[in-house]
């Protein structure tokens, strides 16, 4: 048999034999090369309670070549695109080892969750946010995780959102911004969607309210 | 090259170590400078910079030298100091200053020997807020809960714990019927169908010379000798295995360039081209003992032979032209319409010089007008009439004289660049008139080269004319611009004539008639380009060009014209 197909097999076998860390893998189209992973978000982080779908690929050279990972659950997270799910690790690139393993990758990508990097960051709105005012990222954080991966706070029987319905959602919480910060610009006349993504786009959050006075705000909109 | 920068030692390196090799000006002695003797040869034309072409066992003989130079101080295997002069960027006096200091240190941040037990990997403390600006790696975000990570062992119980009486299983292909292990020092140890793999894999596909152990977080590092023995018997991956050190040592060598052009593997060593002072003198364009046709510049990144032109300008007017490519692009089109009968005309051949099919108009390419004038002696289709912007008051017409003015000179440069390109495929057309000319006159093979020789000429002066474009838009206003472009017209004009003898019928009658015009004036022409890249030459180390524009290591313009 060939060799990369004995590997992935085994690992596949082993992620189903394994009862206790809760990672799995499931195949797409029956084929052992193109997977998705799950697990579940760490406890005492505001992932926690969720339920994270990775997309993974395994390219012709593994292992001797990193497996491609991304997540198919929107994540809000320095290191996670909030757009595309792309993940910056460094095990996915240059440090990865033909040792590791699909689950041991997972299982660094849960713990991943725990310990963002915003120093090198993959979503670097995301990652300002982190480093600006950390509360209102972890609310942020845990409000994505509710409604995308299905975590405390749904009601029940609620279905996670995806994101083309996204029109029921609250969208000045999902951007991680204050109500009556967004009313007082959108009182000004302005389109509330934009308010949103500008005040998003240039980190209206904690400290940094004091330092960006309305003018400038107002500058952005009119653009 | 991730292994050389990621590092992690900054206590060993100093200084600046990302910028050794590049930053020193005027040749003052770097370590890194090897001696070449360059075989004096007739003295170059002020255009032509002294260098000489190295073949890779030349270079690999350079590298020996060095390899066995530290062995012996160290008193080391030739292949562990190899790996410590390629650790160092086969800066050697850094190496001996180093490793005489904490030998031990130096080993393991070279990937040679293990980290002392005692002293946990901390992979995490070194990489983190590190930044030589190269390859910049963090710590390794890997769950610590499961594994935690103090070494070499637990790795392989982690993937596949053997038992003591168990066969090897291989913890990467899960085979057992392995029966060849493989292993570095460190006794990671792994099947050698996977070493083959993971060996051949970082060589052909990453283009890595530097290859450690496969085991997660091992930072020992393969041997020469174990690169090879784990390739078996794959040659060709080891001969590029052996290219790709070659190349390490040829960039990290100030006075040595490998040569750009696809497969080549030749190098070039040029010591007056190699420090950035120089190159506000002259222009230093080399090519590889390969093939001649390999002409490279050896003080910046353009691949090819841009004089007259300064490294610095050449690139600034680059970039320009690809910032400014949407507005220029309609000029690359190779269709313009007759100015007096609006039909289409197609260019076909490298000439300028065109005549409408249908009405017999005969007019100039580049610049659209009657070509009677471009025979007489007021010939100024180089020349941009700077007058027209003079006029210009408003910012609107300002902006647009100023786009005018560039599109003149974009205009001629690519049209040169068109021309040269028309010629080559131009090629095979005059071989057959070669032979037509064989046949219908007397000639024989070596007297019909002429045309041949002819149309290499053209080329190479159309490959000039181009850069003389450049080197004029940002040429500031005054008579030493006047003269350059005196020079340019002349040459222009005589390459166009010469272009048109070419592409021009031939009749029996008139062949050996033909043969002594196209001679006489690729003699001319030769002399025109010779003049027109002499005298530019000679205006760098007299100083004589003044741009319009802020040019490194030039003075600052008296006024800034665009
Ligand atoms: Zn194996
Ligand atoms: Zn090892
Ligand atoms: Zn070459
Ligand atoms: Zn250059
Ligand atoms: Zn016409
Ligand atoms: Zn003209």
């Amino acid at each position: 048999m060939d060799a990369r197909l004995r590997r992935v097999n085994k690992e596949i076998t082993d992620c189903k034999n394994d009862k206790t860390s809760k990672i799995r893998v499931e195949l797409v189209d029956n084929s052992p090369f193109h997977l998705i992973g799950s697990f579940l978000g760490p406890e005492g982080t505001p992932y926690e309670g969720g339920h994270f779908e990775v997309d993974i690929v395994i390219p012709d050279s593994y292992p001797f070549q990193p497996v491609k990972m991304k997540f198919i659950t929107k994540v809000y997270h320095p290191n996670v695109s909030s757009a595309s799910g792309a993940i910056c690790l460094d095990i996915l690139k240059d440090a990865w080892s033909p040792v590791l393993t699909l689950k041991s990758t997972l299982i660094s990508l849960q713990s991943l969750l725990c310990s963002p990097e915003p120093n090198d960051p993959q979503d670097a709105e995301v990652a300002k946010h982190y480093m600006t005012s950390r509360a209102s990222f972890e609310e942020t954080a845990k409000y994505w995780t509710h409604i995308y991966a299905g975590g405390p706070g749904a009601t029940k029987g609620a279905k996670v959102v995806t994101a083309t319905d996204s029109a029921s959602l609250d969208e000045v919480v999902m951007a991680g911004l204050e109500k009556a910060h967004v009313d007082k610009f959108e009182a000004l006349g302005f389109d509330r969607s934009k308010v949103i993504d500008v005040l998003r786009r240039l980190n209206y959050r904690g400290a940094n309210v004091a330092k960006l006075n309305d003018d400038r705000i107002v500058e952005e909109l009119l653009r | 090259m991730s292994s050389d920068y990621e590092l992690s030692d900054n206590e060993y390196y100093d200084e600046d170590d990302d910028e050794m090799m590049y930053e020193d000006d005027d040749g003052s002695a770097s370590e890194m400078d090897v001696d070449f003797k360059i075989t004096p040869s007739a003295k170059p034309k002020s255009y032509e910079i002294e260098y000489e072409s190295l073949t890779q066992p030349q270079v690999e003989k350079l590298i020996t030298q060095d390899v066995e130079d530290i062995s012996g101080i160290f008193g080391v295997e030739p292949d562990v100091a190899s790996l410590l002069l390629r650790h160092f960027n086969w800066n050697k006096e850094r190496l001996i200053e180093k490793y005489m200091d904490n030998a031990t240190a130096v080993s393991v941040a070279a990937g040679l020997a293990l980290p002392e037990k005692a002293e946990p990997s901390s992979s995490r403390s070194r990489s983190t807020g590190s930044s030589l600006g190269l390859g910049i790696r963090r710590a390794t975000r890997r769950n610590t809960a499961e594994q935690p990570k103090s070494g070499k062992t637990k790795i392989l119980e982690r993937v596949s714990p053997p038992a003591d009486d168990q066969p090897f299983v291989c913890p990467i292909c899960f085979d057992d019927s392995q029966t060849k292990t493989l292993s570095l020092s460190c006794e990671h140890k792994f099947c050698s169908e996977c070493w083959n793999t993971y060996v051949t894999s970082k060589i052909r596909t990453e283009a890595e010379h530097w290859i450690t152990c496969m085991a997660e977080d091992c930072k020992l590092v393969a041997t020469d000798e174990f690169v090879k023995s784990a390739l078996k018997d794959d040659a060709k991956t080891f001969a590029r295995f052996q290219e790709l050190v070659v190349r390490q040592f040829v960039s990290c060598n100030k006075n040595l360039k490998y040569c750009p052009y696809p497969s080549c593997t030749h190098t070039v060593s040029c010591p007056a081209g190699a420090s950035k002072s120089a190159l506000t003198t002259i222009v230093p364009i080399v090519s590889c003992g390969a093939n001649a046709s390999h002409k490279f510049c050896f003080g910046c990144a353009i691949d090819a032979d841009h004089r007259p032109v300064v490294c610095g300008v050449a690139k600034m007017w680059l970039q320009k032209c690809q910032d400014d490519s949407e507005t220029a692009n309609w000029i690359k089109s190779n269709t313009k319409e007759c100015s007096k009968c609006q039909s289409t005309i197609e260019k076909n051949g490298g000439c300028n010089h065109m005549t409408c099919k249908k009405c017999k108009y005969e007019f100039c390419w580049v610049c659209m007008g009657p070509w009677t004038e471009h025979g007489t002696a007021w010939y100024s289709c180089n020349r941009y009439d700077e007058k027209a912007s003079i006029d210009a008051r408003d910012a609107q017409s300002r902006s647009r004289a100023s786009l005018e003015r560039y599109l003149h000179y974009y205009n001629r440069w690519a049209n040169h660049e068109q021309s040269a390109k028309l010629s080559v495929e131009l090629y095979a057309k005059t071989e057959r008139k070669m032979e037509e000319m064989q046949i219908t006159s007397d000639m024989t093979w070596i007297e019909v080269q002429f045309m041949k020789k002819a149309m290499d000429e053209v080329f190479k002066c159309r490959m000039t004319l181009k850069w003389t474009y450049a080197m004029a838009y940002y040429l500031a206003k005054n008579n030493q611009k006047e003269l350059f472009e005196d020079n340019q017209r002349d040459l222009e004009r005589a390459v166009e004539e010469l272009s048109e003898l070419i592409e021009s019928s031939i009749d029996p009658e008139s062949a050996l008639a033909l043969r002594q015009k196209v001679t006489d004036k690729t003699v001319y022409v030769q002399k025109r380009n010779e003049i027109m890249l002499e005298d530019t030459a000679n205006g760098y180390l007299e100083e004589r060009w003044n741009w319009n524009i802020a040019v490194d290591g030039f003075d600052e313009p008296a006024e800034i014209a665009i």
